[in-house]
């Protein structure tokens, strides 16, 4: 289990900082919506299948190094959010082996937030112990994730009166004030307004330092190819390409473009 | 090469690597506390009108209570009294471990999502504000303990590992029924039904030595009948409680304690794919 304050990790620049080895991952999942034991005594014996099996990425070998920031992209359920799972110890894989070297903070689609019923402040601190930093760690960090939220009072305030925006800016802050190893960032940048969103790339620009590792999954190409430099492709799981930015990205759009001829919509 | 930090590969069914999760769960141990104590501030429990209320709903439940075997049987006592106020809270400290518990795993699906950590956290936590709520009831019970004049004697330390049993007990069954939850949702909607059940079939209402041998045979199957008789002899009657009936009490709340988490800690890798 992963944590931030589980270790101090010393590491040389340009060393590898996660390595994803024959990556497969396969969900079963339940078919209902919600699966009830109502439903499994209906179908006794009828041989209905309760589960699915969805086979959500299939031999993915990554290597990312220190001083990388890694961007990954392809269409929707590509894999993308579960290639960030599973190097976030969140979900297990079913093939191959991931290797962490390095506290890692995870900034996923969700966003911050355990109850919504609890103030931003309860949120901050539960998200935090949660993922294993100790309570002075939050207290040491928190006015700055405050203060880079720009929630004023409303840090106080249960997070089901936040506005979408509010809610993204709290989830980013808490993220990249932490000031991990390695900075797992899953499409968390496309919401906020203008204003925040440039605070945001700036603070990931900050945070592009030798001894860190970013990885960045978004649909937006230009701020990707405007940060990153390393890109890799996914697509129904499996990995097209990666390399360059600017080739990559150039691959990937043709790509798009062969499929539907509709542009896709650049969103920060 | 240097040595990897964490490595993540496929698991078979089966327990976790057991150290490291151990150490896992207790470098969070504060998390435990900080959420209890957000949980119960946000039930308003942080007010002193919900501090309040804590100490008042358990006096107001064993007086509908009273009232109910008043009008039933007629007439009542002190030590009846005592005994239905006693139990209740402890069948209640059960009872909310069950309901917080229901729900631990999947109203937390945002945290599961997002953050990798020993999910057993959830369930804990649930017991934890039980154990919370439990408490002031024993300050009220003493009050009424000695208001009413109930004997006091040596024996009543038993209440201690009587307590410690109902505790494993209550995390045991709040570990299992999270983890239930996660797959047939259905249960937490059948869980007062459940509860309820447990309270009628439970020396609660009436005293375990009102019920006939038959039906005692029959109560091996409920986990806290034998749990509540010893902890009234207790802390009720001042008595030593029955050998045979703190064995029961124990196997009941090791194995519930056993199987829940074992079932839990095989099963909860699979927990973020399921919400």
């Amino acid at each position: 289990m992963i944590s931030l304050s589980d270790f101090k990790h010393e590491h040389s620049p340009h060393s590898v900082a996660v390595s994803v080895k024959d990556l497969g991952l396969t969900y079963t999942t339940s078919i209902d919506k919600k699966p009830t034991l109502k439903a499994r005594i209906k179908t006794l014996g009828r041989g209905k299948k309760h589960t699915r099996i969805v086979r959500a990425l299939s031999d993915v070998s990554i290597d990312v190094h220190y001083g990388t920031v890694l961007g990954i992209i392809g269409s929707n359920g590509a894999g993308k959010s579960s290639l960030m799972r599973v190097i976030s110890g969140i979900v297990p894989p079913t093939q191959g082996r991931v290797e962490v070297y390095g506290s890692v903070s995870t900034l996923l689609a969700l966003g911050v937030g355990f109850n919504p019923s609890m103030t931003g402040r309860d949120n901050v601190y539960l998200g935090g112990l949660a993922a294993g930093m100790s309570r002075d760690e939050i207290d040491a960090n928190f006015d700055a994730i405050a203060d880079f939220s720009e929630l004023g009072e409303a840090i106080d305030a249960p997070m089901r009166t936040y506005s979408s925006g509010m809610y993204a800016r709290l989830a980013f802050s808490v993220a990249a004030v932490v000031e991990p190893d390695i900075l797992i960032i899953d499409e968390a940048l496309s919401t906020g307004d203008a204003k925040f969103k440039e605070k945001s790339l700036n603070r990931i620009k900050e945070l592009r330092t030798a001894d860190r590792a970013l990885i960045l999954v978004s649909h937006a190409l230009a701020t990707i190819e405007d940060i990153c430099n390393e890109v890799v492709w996914l697509n129904q799981g499996k990995l097209m390409m990666r390399g360059n930015p600017t080739e990559v990205i150039a691959a990937y759009r043709e790509f798009v473009n062969a499929r539907k001829s509709a542009s896709s919509d650049e969103d920060v | 090469m240097e040595k990897p930090v964490v490595v993540y590969e496929p698991y078979r069914a089966g327990l976790p690597p057991m150290r490291e999760y151990m150490r896992s769960l207790w470098s969070r141990r504060t998390f435990i506390s900080e959420f209890s104590r957000s949980e119960l501030r946000e039930q308003n429990y942080g007010s002193v009108f919900g501090q309040l209320w804590l100490i008042l709903n358990p006096l107001l439940l064993s007086a509908v209570y009273f009232l109910l075997i008043y009008v039933i049987g007629g007439s009542s006592d002190s030590i009846r009294f005592g005994h239905l106020t006693a139990s209740l809270f402890l069948f209640y400290l059960i009872a909310n471990s069950l309901t917080g518990g229901v729900k631990a795993i999947t109203s937390g699906q945002r945290l599961i999502m997002n953050t990798s950590f020993p999910r057993v956290m959830l369930p804990i936590s649930a017991t934890v504000i039980a154990l919370f709520k439990f408490i002031p009831t024993v300050i009220v019970f003493g009050i009424i303990h000695a208001v009413i004049g109930l004997p006091y004697s040596w024996q009543m330390l038993w209440a201690f590992p009587i307590l410690l049993i109902a505790l494993v007990m209550a995390l045991g069954m709040a570990i299992l029924i999270s983890c239930i939850n996660v797959y047939f949702r259905d249960i937490s909607s059948m869980l007062p039904y459940l509860t309820r059940s447990l309270l009628y079939l439970s020396p609660i209402l009436y005293e375990a030595t009102n019920v006939s041998d038959r039906i005692k045979t029959l109560e091996i199957a409920n986990p806290i009948f034998f749990l509540l008789d010893s902890w009234s002899r207790v802390v009720v009657h001042a008595q030593a409680p029955s050998m045979n009936g703190l064995i029961h009490a124990s196997v009941w709340a090791l194995f519930l304690f056993v199987t829940g988490t074992y079932f839990f800690l095989s099963r909860e890798r699979d927990f973020a794919v399921r919400l």
